[in-house]
């Protein structure tokens, strides 16, 4: 829901690191976005849209990669994807962080994040 | 932080960097710096989330209430624009500060920090943050608290928990607020704890009236005050 706020830091990120550069013109921009975070994918593509436009990054490629939650419980060492809980009652199968295995409570290691992976420029 | 791969294509110069920036890690950095500024002063913080009218503010009142003989205690109020709440909490003689966001939807750890500047950490040993009412946008924004409770009413209906599953992983405590109303709202709040509990098997879960105070001390003693 804070796509067009997180999509200008991302904007500003890339800008500061083609200035460090000294590029011409950024052309790609890769990112990674973590399924358990609330940033919605088509708003981060929109916001950028319209963000890049009077900057060095205008018609540059954004990709978008999907991590997929995973998840470690502490009590057993679990690791693996954050499992779902498919109760009919709940219409759509929910994330839960109920250790698969011990059925205790796990953490989340991974689909927090919203990284800049790499940033194509010329020079 | 960058990792740099020059490609040159005849009079083109491509830079591959990788970057590795988080931006979401910036906010979780402060988080951090926050909770370790007042573990250093011995206050205990928790943050406090909910929808608008879920009884967050209600519920601070009934706390304060509570422990104000056995805790020096303060308030944080996020707020969009108004101090309504700040003066109701602030009837109990306990020290609050309005933190109005003006349009943003949420508290950050960096206007925590600098609320925290605001305050004398050697005078109080409880610090209650509530966040403003949105039970959405708090969620990806850790406050540096010990303890987050993210509070629901009966009168929200029955899907509070399965809609929002992400909100409640980041929950220590639940409160579900209005039980007297459960009933005419013909909510089994033992079925929303049960989702609960499935979404975060470790989260402890109160069932209060914030009106009339019953639930409160199952509260605290979730929230090991």
């Amino acid at each position: 829901m804070h796509e067009l706020s997180m999509t200008t830091q991302i904007i500003d990120s890339v800008l500061e690191e083609a200035k460090k550069q000294d590029a011409k013109k950024v052309t790609e921009v890769h990112l990674v976005i973590g399924k358990l975070t609330f940033l919605g994918i088509e708003q981060v593509r929109f916001s950028y849209k319209i963000l890049v436009e009077d900057t060095i990054m205008k018609g540059s490629k954004l990709i978008i990669e999907e991590q997929d939650g995973t998840i470690e419980c502490p009590s057993c060492g679990y690791k693996g994807a954050i499992p779902f809980a498919d109760d009919p009652a709940y219409h759509v199968p929910i994330p839960t962080l109920r250790c698969p295995k011990c059925g205790k409570a796990a953490k989340i290691i991974e689909g927090n994040e919203c990284t800049i992976r790499s940033i194509r420029m010329l020079k | 932080m960058a990792n740099l791969k020059e490609v040159v294509n005849g009079e083109e110069v491509t830079l591959e960097i990788e970057s590795g920036v988080d931006i979401l890690e910036v906010n979780k950095q402060l988080a951090r710096k926050n909770m370790e500024r007042l573990r250093e002063h011995n206050v205990k913080a928790i943050d406090i989330m909910g929808s608008i009218g879920a009884g967050k503010t209600s519920l601070i009142e009934k706390l304060v209430q509570a422990l104000k003989q056995k805790y020096r205690i303060a308030v944080f109020k996020g707020d969009l624009t108004t101090t309504i709440d700040a003066e109701r909490i602030g009837r109990h003689g306990v020290q609050v500060l309005t933190i109005n966001t003006g349009r943003e939807c949420h508290l950050d750890a960096n206007v925590v920090a600098r609320a925290v500047e605001r305050i004398s950490l050697e005078d109080i040993d409880l610090l209650f943050i509530e966040n403003v009412g949105n039970l959405i946008c708090p969620a990806e924004f850790p406050l540096g608290t010990e303890k987050r409770v993210v509070v629901v009413s009966v009168t929200e209906g029955p899907y509070m928990v399965i809609k929002h599953p992400f909100t409640f992983m980041t929950a220590d405590v639940m409160v579900i607020n209005k039980k007297d109303l459960a009933e005419i709202m013909k909510i089994d709040t033992e079925q929303l704890k049960k989702q609960v509990k499935e979404i975060k098997p470790d989260v402890k879960v109160a069932v209060t009236n914030a009106l009339s105070g019953e639930g409160v001390e199952e509260l605290i003693k979730a929230l090991e005050l």
